[in-house]
């Protein structure tokens, strides 16, 4: 397998008050395969979800490199990012983050119709398709303030998905759930990983991480540790085992 | 605490803060200034009228003369006349006083005589009103010429009229109530009686009558006028009423103060509309604030008064602030005042009136405020603190999907659907826009009214090439005879009108006898606008002016009967039509020749003509010396008040673009950075808000332009009905109106938008999205 997307040394410094700066991330490296289902665990403060948005251009790096499938990235001019970001990745927020005058179906086919050729009827179609999938075909043209958080997470994952990324980035996407809702939304990203689609999550909750493939550990802006489980098949693998397995590596590691 | 949590706010939304400040200083400072005006001219204006002493009636007269019939009247009339007394004018034409570097003021449109100061009243003063005394070899110049020839004390002037020649130095300004105005359309030199005598021996310029009476407290003017028109005295000249000099005095000046309280007013209403906005774009943020509050247990009326203190602590430091300025402002207005009225402007009664400026600004501002917090007292702790609830309550059926849109790339498409989304917030935007145009339009509708070929309507006059007018010489009759053979002969004139205006004794609404001046001649060489019916083309027809038309005049309509005295007998005429005037105090009337024609008080004879193709106007004009007095006399004036105008609503619109922008990006930050997250472009998103902001300046543009065509047009007939013209149509060139004025605003607009939309680009998007 190659690698979609590399870090190299990657810095992030942000100015704090008029003569100091915080350096968040500390000479990170990072590769990740496609097809992977990656997490990064630490605690707050630790520079987790930082990385997840330095490397997916959706914050500017200090200093390093970031390679996405092949090509650098880091020193690309916003238009650029924005089309990647459009084309390539898809992005879930524990905030949900959707736009608040469009309706859920609109919510979801927004990134599709941004591009001047977008074939309308497909991709109300694909949409559709989407909400079936994910089990929210009813809400479809209901007001966003109308579903519950389990709901519209799901929303946030159809939205991330209509343009066919290859990465999907979430940033917490169950922070704010309950285990039930949880383990649906990480049922539909396993799926979605299973379709090929490489996933990097940031997470506080090891029942979370120990459905991913790989577990990243970060401390103080460094990824100090990482923990191989391979790929969770719900069918195959018994959870229990591996999310002992992970709270035994964490202690280990001191978290 | 209060204190603390307002200070908080004000260094919070600083920006949106200075702003409503700034109208509110604004509002108070203009309505100050204004009143201060005002007061002023109230002030000085009574100042000037107790030195003055003016005349209540003022016969002005041509010809034969006879103080002892007009002493005879005095004494007939003893119960209403307290004084009388003529002044002796000796009018000379503007190119006979030389001035400068062999300068005249030849084609001035002043009549110009030189007067000896009055033993009894209408005293002619020096700008401390002082009652002039002018020595021998000196002469006191009105204010007006002062100013138009860029005077000064000590300078000369040369009068040259045939054998008579004489060098006078300036030794005043003339301060001259009954002619100080540029309205009345004479202006009076003072000099000593010696330097008259001379003049008089030598036949230096024509002789005139002012035959002036002053009444007693509660003399009838209206009696003493028709006793003196019955009485046959002299009367071959307008007669002019006290009341008209007062109302030419204060016109400018207080027509200054109007426009200045209207900006105010219309300040007032933006730094409202400001307001709501910042309620409107802050309140789901306050909401919280306020749920927090009322969760801690804050009675109602103390959340309130966290926000209305801000607003009057606000309006208290604006009004006094602005109320401070004003005296520094009016300065700048008062030149004319301090001139024309009174050096010394120094009354108490303006320090009170400009009060009440920053009292009515804080008033309206506390209870506008008062009124939007009302929506307080209806949401619970909970509700404020979950606002979710409330925009529940409120979900509507779903409008404007995106599958809708067909054409439109979709963050334009964004950009149009969110005004309709939020609806109300662009209303206000909509508004100021409205405003914005409205504040262009109309001066320059106006202006172009003025300017157009179509204004003569308005001063009763049909549209002709040239107009020559015969006034007040013993000689007029003969003039005017060999003036109509001279046109017969001239190839370059192709068509003429004669008009002969004398005076008549009509019939008033009360029965009784009022005189009116009556045009006679044919009206359909020139056609006239006519608000209704048409010209007096066949026997027994006369028009009316509006005025005469009135309520307040003869108060009849189309058709109906005018009882007129002709040469000892009484005509019936039927009302043809009604034609607007606004010279001549507007009241005016034109009837077919056949009336005939009242000899004995011919007032002047008006020939109208167009000259045949390929002659030279301007030349002929020359030939015949004519004195076509028309309204563009104004022209600069106008024209600056116009600039003033559109400078002033491009201000508002750039300021409240900016506001407005400034409080929705700062809302809408965290949509913008999804938006963003998603894929999309700053410059997408600047297109967006642009779509946004510039169809609701389309809209604002459109209802705008049909305010001041239409509104507007209403207003200005308003304000002309008591000048004699009811129906103003304004002209409104097409290209200014609705591409000129457009595409500057939208330009001016865009670009504001383009500059307020630079706060979206962000290198971390995660900032506002984790925020």
């Amino acid at each position: 397998m190659s690698n979609i997307l590399v870090a190299r040394n990657i810095n992030k410094k942000v100015p704090l008050g008029k003569d100091n700066e915080l350096h968040i991330l500390k000479n990170v490296n990072l590769e990740i395969e496609e097809g992977e289902f990656i997490s990064v665990m630490g605690p707050s403060g630790s520079g987790k979800s930082t990385l997840l948005y330095n490397i997916s251009s959706m914050d500017r790096i200090t200093s390093g490199s970031v390679e996405f499938k092949g090509s650098e990235i880091s020193k690309r001019n916003e238009e650029e990012l924005a089309k990647m970001r459009l084309k390539n990745m898809g992005f879930i927020f524990q905030d949900i983050n959707l736009l608040k005058n469009l309706s859920v179906i609109d919510n979801m086919m927004f990134p599709a119709l941004v591009s001047k050729d977008a074939d309308k009827n497909a991709v109300n179609q694909k949409a559709r398709k989407l909400l079936e999938m994910t089990g929210i075909e009813k809400l479809a043209d209901n007001n966003i303030t109308q579903g519950s958080g389990g709901q519209l997470q799901r929303v946030g994952i159809c939205r991330a998905l209509i343009n066919d990324p290859d990465i999907i980035f979430g940033d917490e996407p169950t922070g704010a759930l309950d285990s039930k809702a949880t383990e649906e939304i990480m049922s539909i990203l396993a799926d979605v990983n299973q379709n090929g689609t490489t996933v990097m999550l940031v997470t506080h909750d090891a029942k979370v991480a120990a459905k991913t493939e790989r577990i990243l550990l970060m401390k103080d802006g460094n990824l100090v540790a990482e923990k191989k489980l391979g790929k969770y098949t719900a069918k195959h693998d018994d959870i229990k085992e591996r999310e002992e397995s992970l709270m035994k590596w964490l202690v280990e590691k001191g978290f | 605490m209060f204190l603390k949590m307002i200070k908080n706010d004000f260094s919070r939304k600083k920006i949106i803060t200075l702003t409503v400040f700034v109208f509110i200083t604004m509002a108070v400072l203009l309505g100050a200034s204004a009143t201060n005006i005002v007061a002023n001219l109230v002030q000085s204006m009574s100042e000037l009228q107790k030195h003055a002493v003016p005349a209540d009636i003022t016969q002005m007269h041509a010809g034969e003369y006879n103080q002892g019939e007009i002493d005879q009247f005095t004494e007939k009339h003893r119960e209403h006349i307290e004084m009388q007394e003529t002044m002796f004018l000796l009018t000379l034409d503007g190119r006979n006083i030389h001035f400068g570097n062999n300068q005249t003021m030849a084609g001035t449109v002043q009549d110009i005589s030189f007067v000896v100061q009055n033993k009894k009243f209408d005293f002619i003063l020096d700008l401390n009103n002082e009652k002039l005394d002018v020595k021998e070899g000196f002469v006191a110049v009105p204010i007006y010429f002062m100013e138009q020839y860029d005077l000064n004390v000590g300078d000369t002037i040369r009068v040259k009229s045939g054998e008579y020649e004489k060098l006078f130095v300036i030794s005043d300004y003339a301060r001259d109530f009954e002619m100080n105005s540029s309205l009345t359309s004479s202006k009076r030199f003072v000099i000593n009686q010696k330097d008259y005598n001379e003049m008089l021996a030598t036949e230096a310029g024509e002789l005139e009558y002012l035959i002036e009476f002053k009444l007693h407290e509660n003399g009838d003017a209206q009696a003493v006028q028709t006793a003196y028109i019955e009485a046959g005295l002299p009367a071959n000249g307008p007669t002019v009423g006290g009341k008209i000099f007062l109302l030419f005095n204060a016109m400018s000046d207080a027509a200054v103060g109007m426009v200045i309280i209207l900006i105010s007013i219309l300040l007032i209403i933006i730094a409202s509309l400001c307001i709501r906005l910042t309620f409107l774009a802050t309140m789901e943020e306050d909401l919280r604030e306020i749920g927090v509050m009322k969760a801690i247990g804050l009675s109602r009326k103390d959340i309130k008064n966290v926000y209305l203190n801000k607003y009057r602590i606000m309006s208290v430091a604006a009004g006094i602030i602005g109320y401070l300025f004003s005296f520094v402002l009016v300065n700048l207005f008062n030149g004319n005042m301090r001139l024309y009225l009174s050096s010394d402007l120094s009354g108490n009664l303006k320090y009170l009136l400009s009060l009440l400026a920053p009292l009515f600004v804080y008033f309206m501002i506390v209870m506008y405020t008062r009124k939007i917090l009302k929506r307080i007292d209806k949401i619970s702790a909970v509700e404020a603190l979950r606002s979710d609830i409330l925009k529940h309550e409120k979900s509507r059926k779903y409008s404007f999907p995106l599958l809708k849109n067909k054409f439109l790339p979709v963050h334009i498409y964004m950009g149009f659907r969110d005004v309709g989304k939020r609806s109300k917030l662009y209303m206000l935007l909509f508004l100021i826009y409205v405003v914005c145009t409205f504040i262009i339009i109309l001066p320059l509708n106006m202006y172009n009214t003025m300017n157009s070929p179509e204004f003569s309507t308005y001063m009763g006059i049909g549209k002709s090439d040239m107009r020559i007018d015969l006034r007040r010489t013993d000689t007029i009759t003969e003039d005017f005879k060999k003036l109509q053979e001279e046109l017969i002969n001239d190839s370059e004139i192709e068509k003429y009108a004669a008009y002969i205006t004398s005076s008549y004794k009509v019939k008033n609404a009360e029965g009784s006898w009022d005189y009116m001046n009556i045009e006679t001649g044919d009206f359909s060489v020139f056609p006239l606008h006519y608000l209704e019916g048409r010209a007096p083309v066949g026997e027994g027809e006369i028009a009316l002016s509006y005025a005469n038309a009135s309520k307040d005049g003869l108060n009849k309509k189309v058709g109906k009967e005018v009882i007129v005295e002709v040469g000892g007998t009484e005509k019936s005429l039927t009302v043809s039509g009604i034609y607007q005037d606004i010279t001549n105090g507007g009241k005016t009337a034109k009837a077919h020749p056949s009336l005939g024609i009242n000899e004995e008080a011919i007032l002047w004879y008006i020939v109208s003509l167009d000259v045949a193709g390929g002659a030279d106007i301007r030349e002929k004009m020359g030939y015949y010396q004519n004195t076509y007095d028309s309204a563009q006399v104004n022209d600069i004036e106008e024209y600056t008040k116009q600039t003033l105008g559109n400078i002033i609503a491009v201000i508002i619109a750039v300021l409240i673009t900016a506001l407005f922008l400034k409080m929705l990006l700062s809302k809408d930050m965290s949509q913008i950075a999804i938006i963003k997250s998603l894929g999309l472009t700053s410059q997408n998103v600047k297109h967006q808000y642009m779509a946004g902001t510039l169809l609701v300046l389309v809209f604002g543009i459109i209802f705008g332009v049909l305010a001041s065509n239409y509104l507007g047009e209403f207003l200005v007939s308003m304000a002309m009905s008591t000048m004699g013209a009811a129906k103003i149509e304004l002209v409104s060139i097409a290209w200014q109106t609705w591409l000129l004025c457009p595409i500057a605003l939208m330009l001016v607009v865009g670009y504001t938008v383009s500059v307020c939309c630079k706060v979206t680009e962000t290198d971390d998007l995660s900032v506002v999205l984790r925020s």
